[in-house]
Parts: C-alpha cells; sequence; structure tokens
C-alpha cells in the first residue's frame, strides 16, 4: 500500500498540484481571492490577532482570573464573544483552520517534519519576539494582516504608517538577531 | 575543490540564509557547499539567493521535511 | 527549481541510502476527513462558523504552499537586499485594494453601511509603537501572526512557544490599551483615503504610492545583490 502512496507523490502532476511550493505571486494572488471573498462574506477583513486577545482572557480565566471588566473587552460584542467561548468564535475557528491548513498542505506534500527546539537562544527570541507581537499587535490594533495587509486594502491612511514603522521595528530586530540571535 | 558541510537543521529563518552567505564568503572558486535544512521558507530562498549570485545551486529532498542544498561557487 | 536525479556539481557527497520512506498522503487524507468532520460540526449549530474555518484552512494552505512570510517581505531587505517577498506583498494589496473598494463602492452608492471600516485605524502614538514592537518581535521570532500559526501546523516547536507569549503579549497589551486608548487614541485621526481624495482620487493615489514603493524595491534589490533575475 505504502508502494502505491510513494509512487502518487513522485508523479508529476501530483507534484505540481500538491506538493511544488507555489510562487510568491501565486500566493499574492490566491490570498487576494480569499481576503477579498472574506470582506464579500463577513463584511469585515481577515485579523488574527484580535483573537489572541480573546485566547488570553480564557486562558487568564482558566488560572483563576477575570479579564472580561477591563475596558477593552468593554464593548457588547467583545462580551458577548468572551462569554460565548473559543467554539463559538468565528475568530477563534481561523486562526486554529490557519494551522491545520498548513499541516494539511506539509501533509500532501509528504514534507512534515516536527521541528524541536534547538538552543537557549531560541527559547529567549521565541519568548522575547512573542510577547512583542503580542504586545505591540494590540496597541497598534493590528499585526500584519489586520493592521497592514487590510487596512491599506481598506484605503485606510493607518495600514501604510503601519508599514512604516513595521519596517523599522524589522530593521531593528535584524540588528539584533545578527547580534545575539544567530 | 573543497566540500563544506553545514548543518542548519532546526534553524529559524533566516539563519540558514544567512549562515550559508557567511560560509561562501570564506570559500574559493570552485568550492562546495552542502546546506541540510528542514525549514519550507529556506529551501526556497537559500536556492533563490544563490542563484541571483549566480552560483551552481542544487537541492534534494532528502527526507520528510528534510533537504539538502548543494551549491558550487562559481564566482 | 531542479530536483535532479543525477548531479551536474561534482560533489564526493554519498548519497545516504534513504530509509524505507512511509509516505504522509494517507495521513493527509485523514486529516482531511477530519477536517471536513469539523466543518460539518460546526455547521450542526452555526454554519457561519463551517464559513471561517474554509476560510482559516484556505489561509493556511495557501501560505504554507507559497512560503508566504510577511516578515520576510521586511526583514530580508535588510539582511540580503532581496525584496521579492516584498514585492509579491504589494502585489497582493493592490489586487485587494481593488477588490475591496469594488465592494466598498456598491456599497456607498446603494446607500448603505460601508463594510470594514472598522480596519481603519487611529494614527496616533499607539500605532506607531506598536508597529515598531511588532517589527522587532516578528524578525526575533522568525514569523509574523500569520507565519507563526502557519508554522505551528508545519511542526515548529520554536513557534508553538512563540504562540503562547503572543498569546499572553496580547492579553497584556488588552489590558494596558485602557490606558494607552483613552489617553492618546481617542483624539487621533482616523484618514480613510477617499474622505479626502474622493473614491476614484484615492485609488489613483493609492496606485501610486504602491507603484512608487514596487520600483523602490525593484532598485533596493538592485543596488543590494545587483539583480532581481
Amino acid at each position: 500500500m505504502n508502494e502505491f502512496w510513494l509512487k502518487l507523490g513522485k508523479n508529476k502532476i501530483y507534484n505540481t498540484l500538491l506538493k511544488e511550493p507555489l510562487t510568491y505571486i501565486a500566493g499574492a494572488v490566491l490570498l487576494s481571492i480569499f481576503q477579498i471573498a472574506h470582506l464579500s462574506v463577513f463584511n469585515s477583513g481577515w485579523g488574527v490577532t484580535g483573537t489572541f486577545a480573546n485566547w488570553g482572557a480564557w486562558l487568564y480565566k482558566l488560572v483563576g482570573g477575570d479579564a472580561s471588566s477591563w475596558s477593552y473587552f468593554a464593548s457588547e460584542s467583545a462580551q458577548k464573544t468572551l462569554s460565548s467561548g473559543f467554539m463559538n468564535d468565528g475568530g477563534s475557528i481561523r486562526n486554529l483552520g490557519i494551522i491545520v491548513g498548513a499541516l494539511v498542505a506539509t501533509l500532501f506534500a509528504s514534507q512534515f517534519k516536527f521541528k524541536k527546539i534547538k538552543s537557549w537562544r531560541q527559547v529567549i527570541a521565541a519568548v522575547l519576539g512573542g510577547l512583542l507581537m503580542g504586545y505591540g499587535a494590540r496597541l497598534a490594533g493590528g499585526c500584519n494582516i489586520g493592521a497592514l495587509f487590510t487596512s491599506i486594502a481598506s484605503l485606510s491612511l493607518s495600514g501604510f504608517v503601519f508599514g512604516g514603522f513595521l519596517l523599522v521595528g524589522a530593521f531593528l530586530g535584524s540588528k539584533l538577531l545578527v547580534k545575539y540571535f544567530m | 575543490m573543497k566540500e563544506i558541510n553545514l548543518d542548519c537543521l532546526g534553524e529559524a529563518c533566516p539563519i540558514p540564509l544567512m549562515k550559508t552567505e557567511k560560509k561562501m564568503e570564506e570559500m574559493a572558486v570552485g568550492d562546495v557547499i552542502i546546506v541540510a535544512i528542514d525549514h519550507s521558507c529556506a529551501m526556497k530562498n537559500i536556492p533563490e539567493w544563490a542563484r541571483k549570485q549566480g552560483h551552481n545551486v542544487e537541492i534534494e529532498e532528502v527526507d520528510d521535511g528534510e533537504w539538502e542544498i548543494i551549491i558550487e561557487k562559481t564566482k | 527549481m531542479s530536483e535532479t536525479n543525477v548531479s551536474t556539481i561534482r560533489s564526493t557527497r554519498t548519497r545516504t541510502p534513504r530509509k524505507p520512506k512511509k509516505s504522509q498522503i494517507p495521513i493527509a487524507l485523514f486529516v482531511t476527513i477530519l477536517i471536513i468532520a469539523f466543518g460539518i460540526y460546526l455547521g450542526t449549530y452555526n454554519v457561519k462558523l463551517t464559513t471561517y474555518w474554509i476560510f482559516g484552512i484556505s489561509f493556511g494552505y495557501i501560505l504554507q504552499r507559497s512560503r508566504f512570510c510577511f516578515t520576510a517581505a521586511f526583514r530580508d531587505p535588510c539582511i540580503t537586499g532581496s525584496t521579492s517577498v516584498s514585492r509579491s506583498v504589494i502585489v497582493a494589496l493592490a489586487l485587494t485594494t481593488i477588490g475591496f473598494t469594488g465592494i466598498k463602492y456598491s456599497a456607498f452608492i446603494k446607500g448603505n453601511d460601508i463594510p470594514g471600516m472598522g480596519a481603519v485605524a487611529p494614527i496616533g502614538l499607539p500605532l506607531v509603537l506598536g508597529a515598531v514592537l511588532f517589527g522587532i518581535g516578528m524578525v526575533i521570532a522568525g514569523g509574523c501572526a500569520s507565519g507563526t500559526l502557519m508554522r505551528v501546523g508545519e511542526g515548529f516547536s520554536m513557534q508553538m512557544l512563540s504562540l503562547v507569549f503572543f498569546v499572553i503579549g496580547s492579553l497584556w497589551g488588552a489590558h494596558d490599551m485602557g490606558f494607552w486608548g483613552p489617553k492618546f487614541n481617542a483624539n487621533a485621526p482616523k484618514v480613510f483615503l477617499p474622505d479626502i481624495f474622493g473614491w476614484f482620487g484615492a485609488l489613483v493615489v493609492q496606485a501610486l504610492i504602491l507603484l512608487l514603493l514596487y520600483i523602490a524595491a525593484v532598485k533596493w534589490q538592485e543596488k543590494k545583490m545587483g539583480t532581481t533575475e
């Protein structure tokens, strides 16, 4: 049986459809199509990090905290999202979908491999980087998707401002990366 | 004609590319470097970089999610 | 990209005989069934959630297949001078702008609420500071928001760790927005380009900005790497 799958995996058409990486431009076109469809279907653009704040609030609840009284979550829709939980939250389902979508993409290409953390430097980089992104995204009201991709496409000047300062941050981050994390 | 092995397994973007660049500076024309990676971005951006520099590049998938990029320094 | 069986590069490298390899396709099919099942399950109580699921799966699939990485778009110009990813982001921005504007304009002329206006954010200190912090973080962590999720799916434990702290940082940020928001965003301007330039004018202005950025990206790579292909 395995022979059959291996042979299928080597087939030229299979390769082109499900294994060979797409070009960046192809990715850009496909992402755009789905972004536009997203606005059409949901009346709002794609976003990723708004959901993370909700995940944080739910995790906080697990350890006995209560974030629902914070002013950030004061709006009616935020309260509703928090109280309805993960399995009722579109953003949470969408983010989970991204993880699983990427997983299935690698599996069809037989390219999945679990990669262990290699050094303490990677641990510090992941912790520090994650915290900076999480905090920064809440300040900016979004991330590379919400505050950049969706905002610019929405003809909002804020998207360009975000982009410009994102570049500044990336430059600083690159310097740190070379100096401490290589 | 030297052959160098560069193990970049488990490294995060853009470390494999940066390490490859650095190692190639020390190499002489005609030397070959074999970079082992398991990062899906690196299997795209390292060959792209090397080709832009004008070197001979080949890439081979050696296992699930693992590749070897063979670069011959041509200039 | 060639995967040749006969190497044209002289090398003494012995091709280590591969361990008997197991194709991952059966697992892929199994996961696909789970994906469909989960989608159906969501639909039993809220069909909208099934739609969110489909979009998430699609975005994740596309991102991974194309190795699309916003982090690389901003980081590579700083490190190697390469702007191939950057230029693709600009293309995505241009295409999406056209689609978005079509939808928004048609709502506008019908006298309906314009969808997606939540993306027009206040331009104030928190936006600026947040962008810088995010930029630093994404380069250090080896992935942005979408990139981190994508890499979790690819099996990178480093990004799994990053995600945990991404969530913690988000909660912390949400808390602090109780301070930042009222103080700095309350009076910060939200600039929707059609309000200033009209709908057509806004498209022209945006097209020009994106075109200039694209040209700058081409010139940058030529300067740093000598060639764009």
